[in-house]
């Protein structure tokens, strides 16, 4: 069985003695609050191989992740880092990107870096539009406000920009729990109404969010 | 052992564990470019729904503006918070909401239609191959 394992050494080495980028960390996580509304990592690698890479493309998954780097080709033993800047964009939770880099030696099967974020909402409205039917009763219809865990934000009020369909705020659990109570006065025509959201957070500039309501 | 002989048992060896990852990995790549993901819906299906079909553009105000498809209205996570009301008054409980960007392999369409799910509406479903399959049936 000696040959087998000479195959199988010999062929790690000839991968390795082309020139190849060896990440420190290619996934990178991060946890951040929704208004800090960007985030950058940075992927340091290294030329690990003999011979000198080119970085041919460097791709991402999405229009809202822009990835670039300095310079394009590593000596052996050289390092470089590739810089990806995700904006949130109105994001909130679990993102996952791709960042897709390559090289002249892995033209077709390139290198993929993960960025991993974890957007924390501050509040969760749910559901985002209640609605009725043109010539169902109308009858009032809630809407979750949910500040989250480790939060301070306060709901101030809530507003409706139509007069026709009211809103009214309550809160259900002190600073983690409001309810907003939906009212049509009339559902015998379609109509609407955008529901705004006061907030006390951020303290400099304070959130307005937004609920609708539609009667179709 | 031959050295053929022994090359062809790592082969085999090999086979096993490629042919496991195939039949149950939950990320493995689709055995036929037909396959639809979840919630995906091909061309031929959606313009079969005629005016029942309400699309949504998740791709950035530039390439919209650029070009789109017919009666496609502008919806994306950027710009949610102004953008939503206006989808709203085309939008209908009857209507199929057809999301799509630039292409395949984009995701902006994925993530306007979970959105889109979680804020309590059914029936959204996703154009497989985006724009470019639009582009290409025309």
């Amino acid at each position: 069985m000696k040959t087998p394992f000479f195959i199988l050494i010999l062929s790690v080495f000839a991968v390795s003695a082309h020139g190849q980028l060896v990440f420190d960390q290619p996934e990178q996580s991060f946890k951040v609050k929704a208004e800090q509304e960007s985030i950058v990592a940075k992927y340091r690698f290294t030329n690990s191989g003999n011979e000198p890479v080119k970085i041919e493309n460097v791709k991402t998954s999405c229009g809202c992740t822009a990835a670039g780097l300095k310079k394009t080709d590593y000596a052996p033993s050289e390092s470089g880092e590739i810089e990806a800047k995700f904006t949130f964009g109105g994001r909130v939770g679990r993102q996952e990107k791709a960042i897709l880099v390559s090289t002249s030696q892995a033209k077709e099967n390139p290198i993929i870096l993960r960025l991993v974020v974890d957007i924390e909402d501050q509040i969760h409205i749910q559901p985002e539009m209640v609605l009725w039917r043109v010539g169902e009763q109308p009858d009032p219809k809630k809407i979750e406000v949910t500040v989250a865990d480790n939060s301070t934000v306060k709901i101030l009020s809530v507003v409706s920009d139509n007069p026709l369909i009211k809103a009214e705020l309550s809160e259900v659990k002190p600073g983690k729990e409001y309810e907003i109570q939906v009212t049509p006065a009339d559902v015998s025509q379609q109509g609407g109404a955008t529901l705004l959201i006061r907030t006390n957070y951020p303290q400099q500039n304070p959130q307005t969010r937004y609920a609708y309501a539609r009667i179709k | 052992m031959t050295p053929v002989r022994q090359a062809v048992l790592i082969l085999v060896l090999a086979l096993i564990p490629a042919g496991v990852t195939a039949v149950v990995h939950p990320r493995r790549p689709p055995w036929s470019a037909e396959t639809l993901a979840p919630g995906e819906q091909k061309l031929k299906t959606v313009l079969a729904w005629g005016s029942s079909a309400l699309w949504v553009d998740a791709r950035s105000r530039r390439a919209y503006e650029a070009e789109h498809v017919p009666g496609a209205i502008l919806l994306n996570l950027e710009e949610w918070d102004s953008l939503f009301p206006a989808f709203l008054d085309q939008w209908s409980p009857e209507r199929k909401v057809v999301v799509y960007c630039d292409s395949k392999s984009c995701e902006l369409s994925h993530e306007v239609a979970a959105r889109l799910e979680r804020s309590g509406f059914s029936s959204v479903y996703v154009l497989k191959g985006g724009w470019e399959a639009w582009k290409a049936a025309k």
